[in-house]
């Protein structure tokens, strides 16, 4: 399964990508990908808060925010998200930004081509795979060789099921400041 | 000519018709077209007034106050018209020289000074006048008159009475000179309107290259956002037309495994399997959505393909139309939106607005100049309001936004051309310059107020029938 976020101010774009990515008629067909759109980044960036996502792929102009911005603000609420821009947008500051900043996979040129799109995505999503899978293990090594504890690799599996679990901010009193 | 003689005088000087004649004479030789020969008929006219058998006359030389130039003549040699002399020779040369007139009686000057005739004759004269020919101060020539031996002398008493006609002849003359000189100015100045409208033309000629140049550096400025508009549509479309193309190799795979089973007799098991495996449902709901986005996108491009035309429309053979200045707004509009959509809400509050007689293409130029400059001064989150009006014989386009405004210091210098505040590479400085003069070639108008930090208010007023139409 794959968690797909797709975000552009164009609701036909988002429909056709949808389109594109469940179509299991076409090969390359994607792995049981769950895809959720918005055309709006605020709200993208609300739900990203509260639902683990694999890959994010986002417009570059829109209205609210650009796209780099957008996935910037996305990696610091889960750094684990693989991220793409998917554009029209030529414009070389704003390409800058997406990979030194949002730290984006790949940047893919709007018309885009069905084929080529869905192999970058798995491209992406198993370069994503192996990074986990890498530290997984090597944190399983470090819990064997007591580098890191038991509780601590609780820790991480929690913040991948549930981002910013662990990240919970406490107010003086006691109380639990919600990111809003 | 010469029938009648009035002994021993000068003949017909007292004949009323005679000098009306000459008085005709004159005017045409005032106006008239070859001056060569208005002058040999007064001569010839003076001649037969006077009783004589030949007269000439010489005239200064324009320019050349030293020389004389023999300007027509009654039985003289030929090729004497047209010779030159120089002033002081000769009886011509002595008369203009002094000023006084010179009567020739034999041998011998009997007026003036006794000087002695140095010239070499081809014939012996008899009986000689010549008088200087003057306006005002100045002596323009001379002219004489020759008595044939055998025929009465001239008298002083004729010198005299030819002296009050010459100055009549000079008079003739000085008018025809300046005739001349009208006719030449007019021709110089005519010439000089000329060059002048070539000049205008190359101008207009420059002015409309100016326009149109400056149009496309606006359209480039816009570019990218249009570019942008142009691909989203495309993409989806594109992206569409794969997928309805896996929908329908489902739709005919499950097809052929029906007609397969029909003629074939065979089970219908197959088929009803695939019927399991395709969502034939969704295809054909999804299939329509799909088609109705796709058709909705190439309307998109189709339009703003179309709105580009109408700029790329123009140069100067455009004709004037009368146009709903709202649509051209419109049309304006979408292809600025994408430029400035981004970061501006864009409000309209348009009136009843007749149809104004204009130039389209220049028209929209004004608008794209004006949209852009607003979605320009706006940072984030901007308003643009375009609001329209009529008043009296013209309407309004107001063009407000709530962007960085200009500074006083910069508010009268805008529309100068190549004034620029935008950095190397965004703006040619002619944008306002050239809408400026888009619309004072209207007949119409911009006003500006803006405030810093506030935003910038420009109206543009436009008659809505054109003078010239």
């Amino acid at each position: 399964m794959a968690n797909l976020l797709i975000v552009d101010d164009e609701p036909s774009v988002l429909n056709a990508l949808r389109r594109m990515c469940l179509n299991r008629m076409a090969a390359p067909a994607l792995p049981d990908p769950v895809v959720t759109t918005f055309t709006s980044p605020l709200k993208a960036i609300d739900y990203v808060r509260d639902h683990p996502i694999d890959l994010v792929i986002s417009d570059y102009r829109m209205p609210e925010m650009d796209g780099a911005s957008f996935l910037t603000q996305v990696k610091e609420v889960q750094p684990d998200s693989a991220r793409m821009i998917l554009s029209a947008c030529t414009d070389m500051q704003g390409i800058v930004r997406a990979i030194n900043d949002a730290g984006i996979f790949r940047f893919v040129s709007k018309p885009w081509s069905d084929a080529d799109l869905k192999v970058s995505i798995l491209q992406v999503l198993a370069h994503r795979d192996l990074l986990l899978e890498n530290r997984r293990l090597a944190n399983e090594l470090r819990l064997k060789r007591g580098v890191i504890s038991r509780q601590q690799l609780e820790l991480e599996r929690l913040e991948a099921e549930s981002p910013g679990i662990t990240r919970v901010r406490w107010t003086e009193d006691g109380g639990v400041l919600l990111e809003d | 000519m010469m029938q009648s003689r009035f002994e021993p005088g000068a003949g017909k000087l007292d004949d009323f018709a005679w000098i009306y004649a000459l008085y005709e004479l004159g005017q045409t030789a005032a106006t008239g077209v070859d001056p060569l020969k208005a002058q040999q008929d007064i001569l010839d006219h003076i001649v037969s007034g006077l009783d004589a058998e030949s007269g000439s006359l010489a005239l200064v030389v324009e320019g050349r106050e030293d020389l004389l130039e023999i300007a027509a003549g009654t039985d003289l040699p030929s090729g004497t018209v047209g010779s030159r002399l120089p002033r002081g020779l000769g009886v011509f040369g002595h008369v203009v020289a002094t000023g006084q007139p010179l009567l020739i009686n034999g041998g011998v000057a009997e007026t003036g000074f006794p000087v002695p005739l140095h010239e070499r004759r081809d014939r012996s004269t008899h009986s000689a006048m010549c008088w200087p020919l003057r306006v005002r101060e100045r002596i323009i020539g001379a002219l004489a008159v020759n008595r044939a031996a055998g025929r009465p002398r001239y008298t002083i008493a004729d010198l005299d009475r030819g002296h009050v006609l010459t100055s009549l002849l000079a008079l003739v003359m000085a008018n025809h000179r300046m005739h001349v000189e009208r006719e030449n100015r007019i021709l110089e100045l005519s010439t000089l309107n000329a060059a002048m409208q070539r000049m205008n033309a190359l101008l207009e000629d420059a002015q409309n290259q100016v326009i149109q140049s400056e149009k496309l550096a606006s359209i480039g400025q816009i570019a990218a956002g249009v570019a942008h508009e142009i691909n989203n549509p495309v993409a989806f479309v594109l992206s569409n037309l794969g997928t309805l193309e896996s929908y329908l190799s489902s739709l005919f795979e499950l097809l052929d495994a029906y007609l397969e089973a029909e003629h074939t007799a065979a089970p219908l098991a197959r088929a009803r399997a695939l019927r399991e495996d395709t969502d034939v449902d969704f295809l054909r709901s999804d299939g329509v959505a799909l088609l109705g986005e796709s058709r909705e996108g190439l309307l998109r491009v189709k339009r703003i393909v179309e709105d580009l035309k109408d700029f790329s429309r123009g140069g100067a053979e455009e004709t004037w139309e009368s146009v709903d200045l709202h649509a051209s707004l419109e049309s304006t509009l979408n292809i600025v939106r994408n430029e400035i959509k981004y970061k501006t809400r864009i409000e309209t509050r348009y009136a009843d607005l007749p149809y104004v007689e204009c130039l389209p293409s220049r028209i929209n130029q004004v608008f794209l100049n004006l949209l852009v400059n607003a979605g320009q001064s706006i940072e984030a989150n901007g308003v643009i309001t375009i609001s329209s009006g009529v008043d009296g014989g013209e309407v309004w386009i107001r063009f407000e936004d709530t962007g960085c405004g200009i500074p006083p210091e910069h508010l009268h210098r805008i529309f100068e051309p190549f004034f620029t505040t935008k950095p190397v590479g965004q703006g040619t400085g002619l944008g306002l310059s050239v809408s400026y003069s888009i619309v004072r070639k209207h007949g119409g108008r911009i006003d500006v107020e803006s405030e810093v930090g506030r935003g910038t208010r420009f109206t543009v007023r436009l008659p809505v029938r054109q003078m010239q139409a």
